[in-house]
């Protein structure tokens, strides 16, 4: 059973970023190589986007999200309320374009993720604390 | 695993480590017609949580297709 405390507090995070990260480390310093991946794919698209390090409260946040969204593991990229995936999904997504659709961005010309060694602008929300 | 929780459906599993704990898949299900990226790896993840609660596996990249498309 998830904490209740948490799980209204991811709620209003994800109901008040309408492109929110939960991620391992920081868009700054990601400290695992999928959450990296997700990073940069959002990076390349110039979108605005909020980032959760979930590191401080791993499991508890494992036990909300598998409440809230029916997913487990980190990265989670929510967009407008709705779990999108995670990097599997979201590279996927970028691949095909349907990422940058989803986002309402365009879709950088001949960009891949892999390739993003420099985004074009850094994300401009500072990063979010879980207390 | 897969396949009896998709009947039908075409599962490929790549060995990434040569360890057998840290696999990729691709499955192609006609169940995943209509669902989101997301519903169809939801498909795939619950079929083998079993694997993932003993230890067996400790990462899986999936990616979900549906057949004809």
């Amino acid at each position: 059973m998830a904490d209740a405390e948490l799980k209204q507090k991811v709620e209003e995070l994800i109901a008040a970023n309408p492109v929110l990260l939960f991620m391992k480390g920081t868009p700054e310093m990601p400290r695992c190589g999928f959450s990296m991946r997700v990073v940069q794919a959002l990076d390349t698209m110039d979108v605005e986007y909020g980032a959760v390090d979930v590191l401080p409260a791993l499991q508890p946040l494992r036990e909300v999200t598998a409440e809230i969204s029916d997913w487990q593991t980190f990265p989670q990229l929510y967009v407008n309320g709705e779990l999108l995936g995670g990097a599997d999904i979201v590279e996927e997504m970028f691949d095909s374009g349907e990422l940058a659709e989803a986002l309402g961005a365009e879709q950088p010309a001949g960009a891949a993720p892999a390739q993003a060694a420099i985004p074009a602008q850094p994300a401009q929300a500072p990063p979010l604390q879980i207390e | 695993m897969i396949e009896a929780a998709l009947p039908g459906a075409a599962v490929e599993v790549v060995d990434e480590t040569g360890g057998g704990d840290h696999l990729r898949t691709t499955v192609t299900a006609a169940q995943f017609k209509g669902l989101s990226r997301i519903d169809q790896h939801r498909l795939v993840k619950a079929a083998v949580k079993p694997r993932f609660d003993d230890g067996t596996i400790h990462a899986l990249s999936v990616k979900t297709a549906v057949p004809g498309s």
